[in-house]
């Protein structure tokens, strides 16, 4: 494979080869001079100087281009049509117009109502504004390849939208936006030959006016040229760089040495890293492991209160999703400490009721109160409740820790990373505590080996342990699962329901959506069995799975037990 | 930097004694451009140029950073005359006229041709006559000696040019006189122009007649100048139509110019034949 340092000098070679093809007399010594010429002019400080304006340019236009298009890529994802349509329509007459017309528009158009820009103050602005379009596309496509369980996760753990962008969507999302960002780099720098119609001077138009003085269009462009490659090249590198920098999935270094820049591709090998396959049969949790969950409850709340109301309170919740209903005016509540599961068969609200509670989703009517506080509304006048302005605030104050089904670990970050995000960016909690927190769960969860680990190289098992343990870093009142073990195989169910059931005995209130029936016998205070959007029947295990009283829940038992 | 700014003021000092040494000194009065000109007192001209052009607009080999030419010497000339500072921006051709519309340069000084259309929205003061001259292989192996001589012949002219509406003019009366027909290639830039003769893809090359003399005196071994023809044409100064003092400037500024023999001086220095010299004649429409 090519070194890409090398480039210039093939580049070079090349030209070489060229000039001694269309010599006019085949003889070497005419060919070295030609050779020798192109190098002079590759030194001459004329065309350096082009060169430096192109660069200027570049560089001003892109960085400019590149905040305005992450705007307008915003701008186009947002949910109110006048905003997506303003933005839509920007992108479609600067991609839509040709950018010499837009360039000679700013520079001797403009000057009519009283702007004037000088020549390189309006490349900038046109080049920025033109990659401002062109970006917003691949910022767009970007954001939107990130998959929405990661904002999903984010806003579980109180992060609000602009944080979710920052830390979440947008460094994952860079993997597929930076090849086009080059591109379009590139493709800018050379470009900015277009703007010799307003009066830049820059590399190839400096080239064209040398030519025009001496005719010597092989030597002087192929200089140019060699410039041009220097300067991609090092764009080019960049571009590696950032791909590196980006890319989450393999292990991969970048090293200089004396031949030039050498990306290693390193696997991970059994002598630095515990392998996945020991690490699944890992003792999971030791029983007295569960001691210092205690620790992670919150002091004053652990008593049973006097006032003897729910912790959890949810009345006469309704929902619907167009003109499905999904929940049909349900009442639950959930004491402190208890531990409720909620059966039932899919489409029965059940996952839809969990993100009412922690605000994930609106409620189209009825209340739902988490430690006497709703989360995320305030009471407006006649008692009707609006949503309050900064939710994420809300939710990172309710301390409600959420694990999903498809566990929803942030792809880019270590297992431990995943742990101390929301502790270190919505909680502001020291770095060194956050990690002591983050690693003192990992142990407790049973991985405390493999902390530095992507989750792409942890078993579904131990990615799920991982979110448990990521949701109880906020330090949660209450915890809510939905179909935790659901997604995983058969022999690593056992792991993470060794978890729960750590918690629960710990004294965790938890609400748990399952179909893990001994899980409920074993572990549930209480419970819940749904369908249609309604609360059918509850009452202890021994109740409602050993002798149901109503025949959908019949129904529904011996279709899972069997 | 410095040094540049003090030998431009050092020619600029040198160019003014030359002017006040000549048989009209009374009309070169550098100081006294406030009273002459007084909208235009301590203003730096911006002189609009496409620096692909030689003789007229180019690169020194010498130094790149310097423009010279006939057009380039003219105007400096002229400025230095009234007592006005120069400087020059250079820009492709085809956004010159519309930068001076805009005021962003102040005045085009780089072989432009005067034509009713161009004066509607910019005044010329007009300097000299057009030539055509038709460049051909060295030798003239297609004995192209005259316009008529086309017939048959692959030309090739600059897209949008003058010579490119004389060649098809004469595509038409090859046509109309039932000779051979005649092959018209057009080019963006002069360099690759040339080059259709060098690389035998065309027979001749129509363009201004000082730079094809120019080309065939640098390249003898490659190409000669076929035939010329004198179009009628006038090439002269562009300037923001108002703008009253810089018409004067370049106005009289060229009148003395010719007055003092510095024109002939100028064109002869850089191979523009002298006798294409004009009066200098402003035409604002």
């Amino acid at each position: 494979m090519l070194k890409k340092k090398h480039y210039c000098w093939l580049a070079v070679l090349a030209l070489f080869a060229v000039q001694s093809v269309f010599a006019a007399e085949p003889v070497a010594t005419p060919v070295l001079d030609g050779f020798k010429e192109l190098v002079g002019y590759v030194g001459s400080p004329f065309l350096i100087g082009g060169a430096w304006v192109a660069v200027k340019i570049t560089l001003m236009a892109m960085s400019i281009g590149l905040v305005l298009g992450l705007g307008l890529a915003l701008m186009r994802l947002s949910r109110f049509k006048a905003v997506s349509s303003a933005a839509w329509g920007y992108i479609w007459f600067v991609r839509g117009t040709p950018q010499l017309l837009q360039l000679v528009f700013i520079f001797d158009a403009l000057p009519l109502i009283g702007v004037r820009f000088d020549e390189i103050t309006t490349a900038v602005i046109g080049f920025a504004l033109n990659e401002a379009a062109f970006s917003a596309e691949l910022f767009r496509a970007g954001i939107v390849s990130v998959n929405r369980s990661q904002s999903t996760a984010a806003a579980a753990l109180g992060m609000g939208p602009f944080l979710t962008l920052r830390r979440i969507i947008l460094p994952q999302s860079m993997r597929s936006v930076v090849p086009g960002l080059a591109n379009d780099t590139i493709g800018m720098l050379k470009l900015t030959s277009i703007a010799s119609v307003i009066f830049v001077n820059e590399l190839t138009f400096r080239s064209q006016q040398v030519v025009g003085q001496n005719f010597k269009f092989f030597t002087v462009f192929g200089a140019a040229a060699v410039i041009y490659l220097c300067l991609t090249s090092a764009i080019s590198l960049v571009q590696i760089w950032l791909e590196r920098i980006f890319d989450h999935e393999s292990e991969r270094r970048i090293r200089f040495s004396p031949l030039g820049l050498r990306v290693w591709q390193r696997e991970a090998t059994p002598a630095d890293l515990p392998p996945v396959e020991t690490a699944v049969a890992d003792p999971v949790v030791e029983t007295n492991d569960h001691a210092w969950i205690r620790t992670l409850l919150p002091q004053e709340t652990r008593p049973a209160r006097a006032d003897g109301l729910p912790f959890v309170a949810c009345k006469n919740v309704w929902k619907s999703y167009g003109e499905r209903e999904i929940l049909r005016g349900v009442d639950l509540a959930v004491d402190h400490g208890e531990v409720v599961v909620i059966l039932g068969p899919s489409g029965s609200g059940k996952s839809t009721l969990l993100k009412l509670i922690n605000h994930l989703e609106p409620l189209d009517w009825g209340s739902i109160k988490v430690d006497s506080q709703y989360v995320g509304y305030r009471e407006g006048p006649g008692g009707v409740l609006r949503p309050v302005h900064n939710l994420a605030r809300a939710r990172a104050q309710a301390r409600v820790g959420m694990v999903f089904q498809h566990f929803n670990l942030f792809s880019h970050l270590s297992a431990l990373e995943n742990i101390m995000e929301a502790q270190r960016q919505v909680y502001s909690v020291a770095p060194a505590q956050a990690e002591a927190l983050g690693r003192a769960l990992l142990k407790s969860v049973g991985l405390a080996a493999h902390a530095d680990f992507l989750p792409h190289r942890l078993s579904g098992g131990q990615q799920q342990r991982v979110a448990i343990a990521r949701a109880l870093a906020i330090k949660p009142k209450l915890m809510l699962f939905d179909e935790p073990t659901s997604a995983l195989d058969p022999e690593l169910v056992g792991e993470v329901l060794g978890v729960m059931r750590g918690l629960a005995d710990a004294g965790m209130t938890m609400i748990v959506v399952t179909h893990e029936i001994r899980f409920a016998r074993d572990v549930a205070d209480r419970v819940v069995f749904m369908d249609g959007g309604e609360v059918i029947e509850q009452g202890t295990p021994q109740q409602v799975i050993d002798n149901p009283s109503h025949e959908r829940t019949r129904k529904f038992l011996n279709v899972v037990a069997h | 930097m410095f040094t540049s700014k003090m030998l431009k003021l050092f020619l600029c000092a040198a160019a003014g004694l030359l002017f006040a040494g000549g048989a009209y000194a009374q009309s070169c009065e550098p100081g006294k451009v406030a009273q002459k000109y007084p909208s235009l007192a301590g203003k730096v001209i911006k002189i609009g140029v496409d620096p692909e052009s030689p003789p007229y607009v180019f690169r020194d080999s010498k130094d790149f950073n310097t423009l010279i030419g006939a057009d380039a010497d003219m105007a400096r000339a002229v400025f230095t005359c009234a007592g006005l500072k120069t400087e020059f921006f250079s820009g492709g051709w085809s956004g010159l006229l519309p930068a001076l519309n805009a005021g962003q340069i102040d005045v085009m000084w780089d072989l432009l041709y005067y034509t009713p259309e161009r004066a509607k929205q910019t005044s010329f003061a007009t300097y000299m006559q057009a030539g055509t001259g038709g460049l051909v292989q060295v030798g003239n192996p297609k004995k192209i000696d005259d316009i008529e001589k086309l017939c048959g012949m692959t030309v090739a002219a600059g897209v949008g040019t003058t010579e490119e509406t004389m060649a098809r003019a004469q595509a038409a009366k090859c046509t109309a006189e039932g000779k051979p027909e005649v092959t018209v290639m057009t080019f963006p830039d002069i360099a690759s122009g040339a080059r259709l003769i060098a690389s035998h893809r065309a027979d001749a090359m129509m363009y201004d007649l000082a730079l094809v003399d120019g080309l065939a005196k640098q390249n003898p071994q490659l190409y000669m100048r076929g035939f010329k023809v004198l179009s009628g044409m006038k090439i002269g100064v562009g300037i923001k139509k108002g703008n009253t003092d810089l018409i004067a400037v370049v106005s009289d500024g060229l009148k003395v110019m010719q007055a003092n023999q510095t024109q002939k001086k100028i064109f002869e220095k850089y191979g523009v034949d002298p006798t294409l010299e004009a009066p200098t004649t402003l035409l604002t429409q």
